[in-house]
């Protein structure tokens, strides 16, 4: 689907936010990984959805009213046959229930392989317009702010240091026997949207704010696993 | 400099366009008073100080002469065209001033005020725009002071320095462009340029740095500035400029959070303060915070030549006061640099120079009052020698307590004269590249502070940047370092 008719799709129909399954398809018409997946209409489709994709499987709500998907039990884990995903999407509808009577169906997900969740953002701001923003995931974000930013159209030198400026760069770096992560495949993903053909300049006015959280990379590769796109709706 | 950081030939169109805004060869002056003295008046003065040598038209409704000078009735009447105006009139007048030069004025700087500054008074300064545009003239200001050029022999404050030098500055506010000269001045700094653009309502800061960057006579570049309103053109300039010259700046209102309702974490995460220093790490500007960090670092560029193959970092220390010098040990390790200990052959050769006790041989060198008197004050050139005999630091503060001395029984020799001409020598022997500052403490007294201005006037014309305390130069050099750094991870 066109990236364009996709946002323009959401602002007519009154949204802010691309949700899930759209945000991630425009991440991978930018070259972003994201893991194989399928939009299963309810509980019932679950053996059809096991069948397609490579277990294990998350579940996840789909819905414009919930944005923390995991706070309201919205999101399910480690699904590793037919049965147990047609469990987790009853229980993810009876979670989801109170807070929306939007359900738009339920994002199936391959697993993500094992890496360092990070975060990669778009913003725009007030002076210099685009910016991107790299950062551990969690508490390094949340809690410590630990990030690094730099205005938009960024070079390979600009997003490797970036990777640079984080204090807990050495956890990405294999710390505490951690695994390291490919600081080539963080680079490739800050490219792809701060760069000079990134998303945050190509979709310049259209898109004001990015999260790509988490990004989990592994020794070879970066994939995105949830995707926050904040539209303009002027 | 490399081969990417040359001026390309197609810059000499912008040097052209330019350069009657700083070296007018036609000035006029509308506000100079037949009864009083006024900003114009004043101005009329500058000009005669400065030896201005081009042609001074002063604009008048009524007077035929002003300040001894034959007066136009407007900027459309005058013998020939003007390459600059100077206007200080009512803002309710600006416009049809402007109106009146009908392609017959290049700049017009407006110093009046009362145009954009406050919502209700907007409309007059789009009233000013349309009427310098029909009339082809370029604007600087409204509100804003002057330039101060001594190449192009003008200025808007008494007293400024005739002689030129590297520097170019952009001010956003008049009066700390005041402040820049003055104090600058003093310190030993010398300008090639000075602009203050207030409103920039027409000319704005990213034109101005466009020039500077482009200028042959400007080799550094500062700036203050409270907001730029066209980020990105700032952001590109910085990016092609790409290090050739250090741009320093000093930014007004950069912690204040933006006004913007983030609905993401980045968007959160993004203060005002965090995309300015991306900005710094992006084109290796140098971001300062305060006008005495901002002289102290526009005074090192203007002094110390960047070394790209080694980011300053190893700093020897030298000098009287011996906890001066270890709280100033901690402060340079703050800052990113080091004061790392001598390897044992350095350690060896002070040895052998038989110091009075009390004497610290390891860095920081901490020489009480009795060492630093040593021949005279001259032993400052030996031990000099003996630290670049063993290797090359990548900077050299010496530091003299200047009380010590001047306020001393003992008045023997001229021990500071000596001390400071030793070194120095010594500085000019070396045949490594470290960069040589001088720190001249003081108490405040008349008499401490008069042999100050006379030792730091001699050290300047040494060609070497004097500091007021150690912690100024930690951040001069921790700036260099900032900008060393840039050079050399973009070749």
């Amino acid at each position: 689907m066109d990236v364009n008719a996709c946002i323009a799709d959401a602002v007519s129909s009154g949204r802010d936010t691309l949700d899930e399954g759209n945000g991630k398809k425009v991440l991978g018409s930018f070259g972003i990984k994201v893991p194989q997946s399928l939009l299963v209409p309810g509980p019932d489709a679950a053996g059809d959805a096991f069948s397609q994709l490579q277990a294990p499987l998350v579940a996840k709500i789909v819905s414009p009213d919930i944005i923390h998907k995991s706070d309201i039990g919205g999101v399910k884990v480690g699904l590793d046959s037919a049965e147990s995903l047609e469990q987790a999407l009853r229980e993810i509808e009876t979670a989801a229930k109170p807070h929306t009577d939007n359900i738009g169906g339920y994002l199936v997900e391959e697993m993500a392989p094992k890496g360092h969740e990070v975060v990669v953002g778009g913003s725009t701001d007030q002076t210099f317009g685009p910016i991107v923003m790299f950062g551990l995931g969690g508490i390094f974000v949340e809690v410590l702010a630990d990030v690094a930013f730099r205005i938009c159209p960024i070079t390979t030198l600009d997003a490797q240091e970036m990777i640079d400026e984080l204090k807990t760069v050495k956890l990405l770096r294999g710390a505490r026997g951690g695994i390291v992560a490919s600081e080539d495949a963080i680079v490739d993903t800050l490219m792809k949207v701060g760069g000079e053909e990134g998303m945050m300049l190509a979709l310049e006015g259209k898109v004001t704010e990015i999260d790509i959280n988490p990004l989990i990379v592994s020794e070879s590769e970066a994939v995105a696993v949830d995707a926050r796109f904040v539209l303009n709706k002027d | 400099m490399s081969g990417n950081r040359r001026i390309a030939a197609s810059e000499t169109g912008l040097l052209d366009r330019f350069r009657p805004l700083f070296e007018p060869r036609t000035y006029a002056v509308v506000g100079a008073s037949t009864s009083k003295v006024t900003l114009g008046n004043e101005m009329l003065h500058h000009l005669r100080s400065m030896d201005f040598d081009g042609a001074v038209y002063p604009i008048h409704p009524k007077a035929d002469e002003v300040e001894g000078l034959r007066a136009y009735p407007s900027l459309g009447e005058t013998p020939e065209p003007i390459d600059f105006a100077y206007i200080v009139v009512a803002a309710s007048q600006v416009p049809e001033t402007l109106a009146a030069a009908k392609g017959r004025v290049k700049y017009a700087l407006v110093v009046s005020s009362g145009f954009g500054e406050r919502e209700e008074s907007r409309g007059l300064q789009e009233e000013l725009l349309r009427a310098a545009n029909e009339a082809g003239v370029r604007v600087v200001g409204p509100n804003c002071l002057g330039t101060y050029c001594p190449a192009g022999r003008v200025t808007f404050i008494a007293g400024s320095a005739k002689d030129s030098g590297p520097v170019g500055v952009i001010s956003q506010s008049g009066g700390l462009g005041v402040d820049i000269i003055r104090r600058g001045s003093i310190r030993g700094i010398r300008f090639s340029r000075l602009i203050t653009v207030g409103n920039s309502a027409d000319l704005g800061a990213s034109d101005i740095l466009e020039f500077y960057a482009a200028d042959p006579e400007t080799k550094v570049i500062g700036m203050y500035a409270e907001g730029i309103n066209d980020g990105r053109r700032f952001f590109q300039i910085l990016r092609d400029l790409n290090g050739a010259k250090p741009v320093v700046l000093m930014k007004g209102g950069r912690t204040e959070q933006g006004q913007r309702a983030a609905a993401s974490h980045t968007g959160s995460l993004a203060s005002d303060e965090r995309v300015w220093l991306a900005l710094a790490e992006q084109t290796g500007l140098v971001l300062v915070d305060t006008l005495e960090e901002f002289l102290d670092t526009l005074l090192a560029f203007q002094y110390l030549t960047p070394r790209t193959d080694h980011p300053t970092r190893d700093v020897v220390m030298f000098g009287n006061g011996g906890g001066t010098s270890v709280l100033a040990t901690d402060f340079f390790a703050r800052t990113g640099l080091e004061v790392p200990r001598f390897a044992d052959e350095t350690v060896r050769r002070l040895e052998e120079m038989n110091f009075p006790p009390g004497t610290s041989i390891d860095n920081p060198i901490d020489a009480p009052g009795g060492t630093m008197r040593v021949d005279d004050g001259r032993v400052a050139g030996r031990i000099v020698d003996a630290v670049y005999a063993s290797g090359t630091p990548d900077a050299f503060v010496m530091h003299i307590n200047l009380p010590v001395f001047q306020v001393s029984y003992d008045q023997g020799a001229d021990y500071t004269g000596h001390l400071v001409e030793s070194a120095l020598e010594a500085q000019h022997r070396a045949s490594g590249h470290t960069h040589f500052a001088l720190v001249l403490r003081s108490d405040g007294s008349i008499e401490v502070e008069e042999r100050k201005i006379a030792d730091r006037r001699n050290a300047q014309a040494l060609g070497v940047p004097v500091f007021d305390e150690l912690p100024n130069v930690a951040g001069a050099l921790a700036a260099l370092r900032h900008y060393e750094r840039f050079l050399q991870k973009h070749p």
